[in-house]
């Protein structure tokens, strides 16, 4: 088999990388380009709402460079996961912008777009029929959830990418793919060692993040026959045993085994090399295809609506009242609104703003940052329900009150400010399919 | 027995999200001798990093001492999930403190 090299520009498209890696990245003959555009990662919001992670002047621009380069050389252009979540209005979005560049570069190419959405029924009859299991949530799936999902996508694997490559596709925008799967894909195509391929998927979709220093930027890997050689793009960069090593734990529970779609991945005879000073050889990896095909659903319900006041407290009479003034008036304002639920939160800064329940420092503080938190199920009764707190809290009496004016030192009017629909997961489960392409139709269109 | 802060004798000490219900901590270190020299005390366990976040044990669902990497790996669960109400780390990328101030026996 020959080498394969795939070249994967930055760790999230949208979030820049170096033009100067890229065109030394280029230079050294890659046979795709291929980069992962989302995750769970940045919250529940972008699958819920279908707003884009990162802004349509970023990826215009950054996918301007990377279909330029790629028909410049001839070779095909993979994004995963477009939009950030990779739902099918994602997917449409990012495919406007590929049209726009298309015209506006005078470029000439098979554009194959790739949904990921799954409709609702056809995760209701899995439940029905006994094939979801839950796979980190802690509690089943439920025809109640996903009758509240408003979004619901499935992470493909390779094998849908690879369905638009055997149809002639030189650019493909593909909705929500399992990470390492968008990297994988063309090698796998090409016949290279799968376990070698994923392995190699899982250090390369975060680009230079495996090297040292990390950034977000350009990234190659190339497949031989019972090997794969990383290598940055930047010259200013290296990869080291250590900085693959250690990045091969980033951001997954088990470092020895990963389960992907159809497949898990045993890492535990895996072995780094260094080759030169800028390069690291890794063998080893090994992969099992499961009895049965999964694939990993992604779902978001509505919460509610959010609203929030931002409020500083520098009075240590206050801070040292404040578990009990914050308890009182979350109370208060339950018994206010009732029976209509609101949730409240705050957000301690300089106490456990960040831990919460996890924080075991006590340490008495000189200046608290307060964000009061309310989701309720319309964005009125949110703001309502804000504004009764932060003024409550602005003119609380307690034992000891030393000034008598205020709590609270809000750096902005309005003090309460209206954040909009509020998303959670609801699901985060494993269903079985029949084929890995099933659900995850592949469409062309001649630019 | 003196004892120094776990951030002291490791390279690097993080946390990070593994999916929106659990939260990964990577212990990282210069080298086997100073990887195996912590190991070696017992005190980055399960059991000590559950009372570091003041959690029961059942909480933390994986614990991997990683030679290839000279790195251990704890993971817990979240007390609330990613982004849900009253959650205050999106990312899970500040969550490293207690684990960094666990004392380690030395000398």
């Amino acid at each position: 088999m020959a080498a394969i090299t795939v070249l994967t520009p930055t760790g999230t498209l949208g979030y820049g990388f170096g033009d100067d890696a890229l065109a030394r990245g280029m230079s050294l003959g890659p046979a795709v380009i291929a980069v992962d555009a989302g995750s769970t990662d940045p919250g529940p919001h972008y699958l819920g709402s279908g707003k884009p992670l990162v802004s349509d002047v970023s990826i215009k621009r950054e996918l301007t460079a990377l279909i330029r380069a790629g028909r410049a050389a001839g070779i095909p252009v993979i994004v995963g996961s477009v939009g950030g979540a990779g739902s099918g209005v994602q997917v449409e979005r990012t495919a406007r912008l590929v049209r726009e560049i298309a015209r506006e570069q005078g470029l000439n190419f098979r554009l194959a777009t790739i949904r990921s959405d799954i409709p609702i029924e056809r995760a209701e009859r899995a439940v029905a029929a006994g094939e979801i299991v839950d796979f980190e949530a802690g509690a089943p799936l439920t025809k109640e959830l996903l009758d509240e999902t408003v979004t619901l996508v499935a992470q493909m694997g390779h094998e849908p990418i690879c369905a638009a490559l055997d149809g002639g596709a030189e650019v493909i925008i593909a909705g929500r793919a399992c990470d390492d799967s968008v990297i994988a894909a063309f090698p796998i195509w090409r016949g290279a060692d799968p376990a070698l391929a994923i392995h190699m998927g899982k250090i390369l979709e975060c680009g230079a993040f495996s090297a040292e220093p990390f950034a977000m930027d350009v990234m190659l890997g190339t497949v031989e026959e019972d090997s794969f050689l990383l290598e940055p793009g930047s010259t200013a960069r290296r990869a080291s045993v250590k900085s693959v090593a250690a990045h091969s734990l980033y951001e997954r529970e088990n470092p020895f085994k990963q389960s992907g779609p159809g497949h898990e991945i045993d890492l535990s005879g895996c072995s780094f090399e260094q080759v030169g000073e800028r390069q690291v050889r890794v063998r080893g990896a090994t992969l099992t295809e499961t009895a049965d095909y999964y694939v990993k659903l992604e779902g978001a319900r509505l919460a509610g609506y959010r609203s929030i006041a931002i409020a500083g407290i520098r009075c240590p009479t206050t801070i040292r009242a404040l578990d009990a003034i914050l308890d009182d008036v979350r109370r208060k304002a339950l018994d206010y609104f009732a029976p209509a639920p609101i949730a409240v939160a705050f957000h301690v800064y300089g106490g456990n703003g960040v831990m919460k329940e996890l924080e075991p420092d006590t340490t008495p503080q000189r200046e608290i940052g307060l964000v009061i938190e309310v989701t309720a199920a319309d964005q009125e009764l949110a703001h309502a329900a804000c504004h009764q707190i932060s003024g409550a809290m602005l003119h609380y009496h307690y034992p000891g009150i030393i000034n008598t004016s205020g709590n609270l030192a809000f750096p902005y009017s309005p003090s309460d400010l209206d954040l909009g629909p509020v998303y959670e997961f609801s699901a985060y489960h494993l269903m079985k399919v029949d084929t890995p392409t099933e659900l995850f139709p592949v469409r062309y269109e001649d630019l | 027995m003196t004892t120094r802060p776990l951030k002291d004798l490791a390279d690097i000490v993080r946390s990070k999200n593994a999916g929106p219900y659990r939260i990964t901590f990577d212990i990282l270190f210069k080298d086997k001798d100073r990887y195996e020299a912590v190991r070696a005390t017992g005190a980055i366990s399960a059991e000590s990093v559950a009372r570091a976040y003041g959690i029961d044990v059942s909480q933390v669902s994986s614990f991997f001492e990683i030679d290839m990497a000279n790195a251990i790996k704890i993971t817990i669960r979240r007390p609330r999930a990613q982004g849900s109400s009253g959650d205050g780390d999106m990312y899970g990328c500040q969550h490293h403190v207690p684990l960094m101030l666990i004392a380690v026996p030395v000398g």
